[in-house]
């Protein structure tokens, strides 16, 4: 026990570990609010220039950035009516006219208490469950992880993105170049084309920085000559009585986070909407109405994706299976550091994981701080032109693919997934799921080949084990369900179902 | 529910070359092992390739009868008609040309020459602000790489062990 608060507090007295975390914290809440800079795309840059580093302070580091950055997307939304990331959307819609009314400063102010509040909801939620899943997850067999890694992928393929289609085409492209290189069983080529270079796999690193940085950059030299909006700011810290009025709608709201940030595949911009409408539901009198600057809607989505944050935790740690792109990444940052997120981390290192939680507590904390003060500094660097971010974007991103082997053709990789990354973009494609295929594939791989030769190469056996055993069955009909919902098949089932004519009303 | 929406250029053509790369994937994969047994190498290649195939039929076909776009994307993220701008392509022109000169040059000069060229084309101020700004940015990613995170940055050819 008095090992567990040690490792929990470990960055809470040692300064240097601090340090980071504010560091990680402060550059989290200007990268996600910058809009352009993404959480993925900085974490996925860090992770090069902190491989060297020892594994708490990278991860100090690290997880101040997810942190901050998820949070950072608020102030721009509420600002300039530009959610920075994804999970802010709703935040825009409801942060963006109270900023016109002139109330800038008390979203802002309302947000932080909040998203700090929902954070905290997480990490509780991670302290306790991680350990409880991680030791259900070792009765877990081959089939059971290639079944999550095929959700995972299907849910973020069919919850982001314009068609399911489009989502699968993008996750079974990552697994595809998750494959490049020499196989891990029998040493066999597989797409090398004879060469040397491609024996060593394509290196996951320059396809994240690829698709997250370099194809943003492209896609924002569309955005260039867009016009900054100035916003008055006054009171910054909360009312106590606002705070206290939603406080349970704020609980309910990380609740709802913290589960659906813990699903596999689904992360914090599905977390915040689903709050948002959970808010619009559950509120019948609002003070303003919603889309007009309504504070629980403001308020409902922000918890939500800050909890949504120790949830994700919560699969990529003791499953190996991301929830999201910003998780695929800090997955493959484990990776680096020679660790295996999985049901054995919390065995093999438990020390790693109590650290990671009290970190991220201390983030929030800064989060805190950070998120109260220095607004009128904020607001003028979030105003810089894009005209010299893009170019920046691209020279981190050479040096973050170069920096982790010191290989030159690294960085060609990098522009060539840039390119296919920005028509994917324009397309209507989802990059995430390509980057949870990379991650997931040679494990999905390993687990198929381990579960068919468990099976003894028989087709009948193999699938007979995937309904046979309880875990394996609940597995595998989420897995039928999700399939199915997304094809043309569901509209055809629920019509045969009873009640079907109030669902079709409903909708 | 469907919502008929316009074409975006270049839609189908992409949408062709990816199910085209698929099909070239499959084919490469079936290479592997081929049908050997069902826990070899090739195996979950060819699975992965053959959904890329399938799937790349579907968006094909959204495509063509257009019955996609069923989920609504927030305005903001939307991206914008514009696929392939001259200032894109001179961007892409000029990422490649500041990647292959990099080996010669080494990374400190053609980064130099990357962002002056990015700055003055797409910034479109006064040349010695360009000057100033590259300068300014040149040292500040020289004093966060090279002595705060001591990351090894590419030397080229051309000034030996300077640059």
């Amino acid at each position: 026990m008095m090992e567990v608060f040690g490792n929990l507090s470990l960055s809470w007295f040692d300064p240097w570990l601090m340090f980071l975390t504010a560091m990680g914290t402060f550059a989290g809440i200007y990268v996600g609010a910058i809009p352009g800079l993404s959480v993925t795309m900085a974490t996925s840059i860090l992770i090069s220039f902190t491989f060297k580093w020892p594994v708490n302070d990278a991860l100090a580091l690290i997880a101040g950035v997810f942190i901050g950055g998820v949070y950072g997307g608020s102030r721009t939304a509420i600002l300039l009516n530009i959610p920075g990331a994804p999970s802010a959307i709703a935040t825009a819609i409801e942060g963006y006219p109270m900023a016109k009314r002139g109330e800038a400063g008390e979203a802002i102010g309302l947000t932080t208490v909040m998203s700090v509040f929902g954070g905290f909801v997480g990490i509780l939620a991670l302290a306790l469950f991680a350990p409880v899943i991680s030791s259900f997850a070792l009765q877990f067999n081959s089939r059971d992880y290639l079944l999550l890694g095929l959700i995972g992928i299907l849910l973020v393929g069919s919850l982001s993105g314009e068609s399911f289609s489009k989502g699968v085409f993008a996750g079974a492209l990552g697994v595809l170049i998750g494959m490049v290189g020499l196989d891990p069983m029998t040493a066999e080529g597989r797409f090398t084309f004879g060469s040397i270079q491609m024996m060593g796999g394509i290196p996951y690193v320059a396809a994240m920085i690829g698709f997250f940085g370099v194809a943003e950059a492209f896609v924002q030299i569309h955005n260039l000559d867009l016009p900054a909006v100035k916003q008055k700011i006054d009171r910054i810290i909360p009312k106590f009585s606002d705070v206290k009025k939603y406080f349970g709608l704020a609980m309910r709201t990380s609740g709802i986070g913290t589960i659906i940030g813990a699903l596999p595949g689904t992360g914090g911009d599905i977390a915040a909407l689903l709050a948002y409408d959970h808010a619009k539901r559950s509120t019948k009198n609002p003070e303003v109405p919603f889309g007009e600057g309504a504070k629980e809607g403001l308020i409902a989505p922000e918890a939500a994706n800050n909890a949504a944050v120790g949830g994700s935790f919560i699969p990529m740690l003791t499953l190996g299976i991301p929830g999201d792109a910003v998780t695929a990444v800090i997955i493959g940052a484990l990776f680096i550091h020679g660790l295996k997120p999985g049901p054995l981390l919390l065995i093999d290192t438990p020390h790693l994981f109590w650290f990671l939680v009290g970190n991220l507590a201390l983030a929030n904390i800064f989060l805190l701080i950070f998120g109260l003060t220095g607004i009128r500094v904020f607001t003028k660097i979030v105003e810089c032109p894009k005209a010299i971010l893009i170019p920046l974007i691209i020279i981190f991103s050479a040096v973050g693919t170069y920096a982790i082997e010191n290989n030159p053709t690294h960085i060609s990789w990098m522009l060539v997934f840039g390119v296919v990354g920005y028509f994917m973009k324009t397309y209507g494609f989802q990059v995430g799921p390509v980057i949870l295929g990379v991650i997931l594939g040679p494990m999905m791989d390993a687990n198929y080949r381990r579960a068919m030769i468990g099976a003894r190469g028989d087709v009948g056996t193999f699938l007979w084990d995937f309904v046979s055993n309880p875990i394996s069955l609940v597995l595998s009909v989420s897995f039928l369900f999700l399939l199915i919902s997304q094809t043309p098949l569901w509209p055809k089932i629920t019509a045969i179902l009873p009640n079907s004519k109030r669902k079709q009303a409903d909708k | 529910m469907s919502v008929q929406r316009e074409r975006r250029p270049g839609e189908l053509a992409f949408a062709l070359t990816l199910l085209i790369f698929s099909i070239v994937a499959l084919w490469q994969a079936y290479g592997i092992s081929g049908f050997k047994g069902l826990s070899t190498a090739g195996v979950f290649p060819m699975l992965a390739a053959a959904a890329m195939v399938l799937s790349g039929l579907f968006i094909i076909k959204d495509i063509l009868f257009g019955r996609s776009s069923e989920r609504k994307i927030p305005q903001s993220l939307e991206v914008d008609h514009k696929v392939l701008t001259v200032r894109l392509v001179t961007m892409i022109a000029l990422v490649i040309f500041y990647i292959a000169t990099m080996p010669y040059l080494g990374f400190m000069v053609a980064s130099a020459g990357f962002l002056f060229l990015s700055f003055a084309y797409l910034w479109r101020k006064n040349i010695l602000i360009s000057i100033a700004l590259t300068g300014l940015t040149l040292s500040l990613i020289y004093g966060l790489f090279r002595i705060l995170f001591q990351v090894v940055l590419p030397k080229g050819s051309l000034i030996q062990g300077l640059f």
